[in-house]
């Protein structure tokens, strides 16, 4: 095995499973989170000798969260939401209300918008790194972050948002 | 208390701790590298043959003399390789219909283009869904499969995907309404691009009741232009010639 298969290896090995795990965040589909993760990496592979020596995984979480987009809008599959599976471990039981109202409402945002949240806040990525990753202005993303939040709160309903909160701290 | 952006998080968290990489992931994206790897080279020899069988003649009565030596059969290795992983098995090549010989390109399906571009020829392409079909034009000496301008027509039932893309992009408050030659339309640059390209300027046109079309320019052929306003006032050109024959 070269040194540039051993590096990619190694980098495969510590970052697909965080990858994965935004790969189906931004597409909510496990089957096809894989598939868009393997796709990103053999992209990646071909141009590994290039990317290597920069950090890899900003060039790969954009290619899956862009393709996941592209491939969103390209099947129109927003009215159809996919299907979700439950965990096989049960997620945390304080407040199922709101989880359950918050995945739905998660689920039903725009791509690109979702991808915005994700990217926002399970990568904790700034307006400007979500920008680069998306190939939009910052003031796309902050536009696209507040609408997406907006939307949340709104489907959740203030009342919701406060009561369940309030009842997870009880 | 909470906010929304922790709740987010935390739902999110929860509804990926179980999914992990599979343990074989790396292999697979080796394995399909170099699976590629070898259709690239297959066709790119496929493609020389074909071209010396074209120049020369003579010698395709040689290379087609004799039994074609198939990968894994009897005689040709000693050893015999272990059958390929499912997912290693190139999908049999099928022939998407297409429209046939369009000629000059300004007349297919249920559509006439009465305009086009400067320098613009049909790019001797086009696909047929049935329902939706398109066809592409470039320069003379482009890149075979490459397009400057491509139009898709969508006809009843694929009338309706359409309009599920549209009220993605209306969500989304990306693009514009637009009317067009006493038309109505959406206009938008599509495509985000996973290479962080510019994007695709695109104009959806309805045509009729049962009928759509949309225009799309490359993002290397948008480039040609002085800025947007010219390449929506090229783009409103080519939608206002386009007229119906359904």
């Amino acid at each position: 095995m070269s040194g540039a298969e051993h590096d990619f290896g190694a980098f495969v090995a510590a970052r697909a499973t965080s990858l994965l795990r935004v790969a189906y965040l931004a597409c909510g589909d496990e089957t096809e989170a894989e598939d868009l993760l393997q796709t990103a990496l053999e992209r990646t592979y071909r141009k590994w000798d290039r990317i290597r020596h920069d950090s890899p995984e900003p060039y790969v979480r954009r290619v899956i969260v862009n393709a996941a987009i592209s491939r969103a809008r390209r099947r129109a599959i927003l009215k159809i939401i996919p299907m979700h599976s439950p965990p096989d471990t049960p997620a945390r039981t304080d407040d199922p209300d709101l989880q359950h109202v918050l995945r739905e409402a998660l689920r039903a945002l725009p791509p690109r918008q979702r991808a915005v949240v994700v990217l926002r806040y399970w990568e904790d990525l700034s307006e400007t790194q979500t920008a680069e990753v998306l190939g939009c202005s910052v003031g796309t993303v902050k536009s696209q972050a507040s609408k997406a939040m907006a939307k949340l709160r709104s489907a959740l309903g203030q009342d919701t948002v406060k009561g369940v909160i309030r009842n997870a701290h009880a | 208390m909470p906010t929304l952006e922790d709740e987010l998080r935390r739902l999110m968290a929860d509804d990926t701790a179980r999914l992990h990489a599979a343990p074989d992931l790396l292999e697979r994206v080796v394995r399909s590298h170099r699976a590629r790897r070898s259709r690239v080279k297959a066709v790119a020899v496929a493609a020389s043959v074909a071209a010396a069988l074209v120049v020369v003649g003579g010698p395709a009565v040689y290379l087609s003399a004799g039994p074609a030596p198939t990968a894994g059969g009897p005689g040709t290795t000693s050893a015999v390789p272990e059958p390929p992983a499912i997912d290693d098995t190139p999908p049999a090549p099928t022939e998407p219909a297409n429209l046939g010989d369009l000629g000059d390109g300004k007349e297919f399906g249920h559509v006439k283009v009465g305009y086009l571009p400067e320098r613009l020829v049909w790019g001797n392409w086009s696909i047929d869904h049935g329902d939706s079909y398109s066809t592409s034009y470039n320069y003379k000496g482009d890149d075979e499969g490459s397009y400057r301008v491509q139009i898709f027509v969508y006809e009843n039932g694929a009338v309706q995907e359409l309009e599920d893309r549209l009220q993605t992009y209306r969500d989304e408050e990306e693009g514009q309404e637009v009317t067009v030659g006493g038309r109505s339309g959406y206009q938008v640059v599509t495509n985000v691009g996973e290479d962080g390209m510019a994007g695709t300027p695109t104009l959806f046109l309805k045509l009729g009741d049962r009928q759509w079309a949309e225009i799309t320019f490359s993002p290397v052929y948008a480039k040609e232009f002085r800025d947007a306003e010219a390449v929506t006032a090229e783009l409103n050109r080519i939608g206002e010639g386009l007229t119906s024959t359904l």
